[in-house]
């Protein structure tokens, strides 16, 4: 199945560190990713449902980063 | 608190404000080197400086171990357009499975118990390791791990016979 390219000709330590390194962008995106949809007016239902998460895990994660970083947060149910 | 115990702490207060400023939610064993190359006047700073590596020098190698890490997933981070999130002050930071691996080889580096681990110690349960985010980036700057290992190990001896 492999052809030329593809992931599973690269070395183990690179294939590896490329899936560390892009969970780790991941992350990143995600936190920046809350924090403009919040400061559009989103609500955590719309960002969850976005993201594919339960609203209780993207309010645990980022409200009190956001709340800190002085976004208005519209209330959690809104 | 002992001496060693009084500085691990600070160098491991130095690596959670390294990570949450780098928006991670743990401690990883990059953001104790960044926190070794950053902490003054200790053996373990002095190897990373005499090998040019200052806390900006480690954190550049840790981006481009970064980049370069993408690339081979075909991501090229040049191309990703990362808004920079507002980072939590407050936001409580434990230690991750790499920064946690890293005090366990310290520890046995230094064969005594966790209150006596010196800075040194630290480096070298950093430089133990062979895979992971802190060889490669090591290794894209063109540092040779061995001979920092050597040089850290001949640190602490004379620090020993002091």
């Amino acid at each position: 199945m492999a052809g030329a390219g593809t992931v599973t000709d690269t070395d183990p330590a690179d294939a590896l560190a490329a899936v560390a390194a892009l969970r780790r962008l991941g992350d990143r995106l995600e936190d920046s990713a809350v924090e403009s949809a919040m400061r559009a007016g989103w609500g955590w239902p719309q960002v969850a449902e976005a993201l594919g998460v339960t609203r209780q895990a993207v309010h645990k994660k980022h409200a009190k980063r956001l709340i800190a970083a002085g976004v208005a947060l519209r209330r959690r149910d809104a | 608190m002992t001496e060693s115990g009084r500085l691990l702490k600070e160098i491991l207060e130095r690596g959670r404000a390294e990570a949450r400023r780098s928006g991670s939610t743990v401690v990883e064993a990059e953001h104790l080197l960044l926190a070794l190359a950053a902490h003054p006047g200790t053996s373990a700073q002095h190897v990373l400086a005499a090998a040019d590596l200052g806390r900006d020098a480690v954190r550049a190698a840790l981006d481009r171990e970064f980049a370069v890490s993408l690339r081979v997933a075909g991501v090229e981070l040049s191309d990703v357009d990362l808004p920079v999130a507002t980072a939590d002050p407050e936001r409580a930071v434990g230690l991750g499975t790499s920064a946690k691996l890293v005090l366990d080889r310290a520890v046995r580096r230094a064969g005594l118990g966790p209150g006596r681990i010196r800075p040194a110690h630290l480096l070298l349960g950093l430089l133990d390791a062979e895979v992971g985010t802190v060889p490669r980036a090591l290794a894209l700057a063109g540092v040779d791990r061995l001979e920092l290992v050597r040089r850290a190990r001949a640190a602490l001896a004379e620090e020993e016979d002091r």
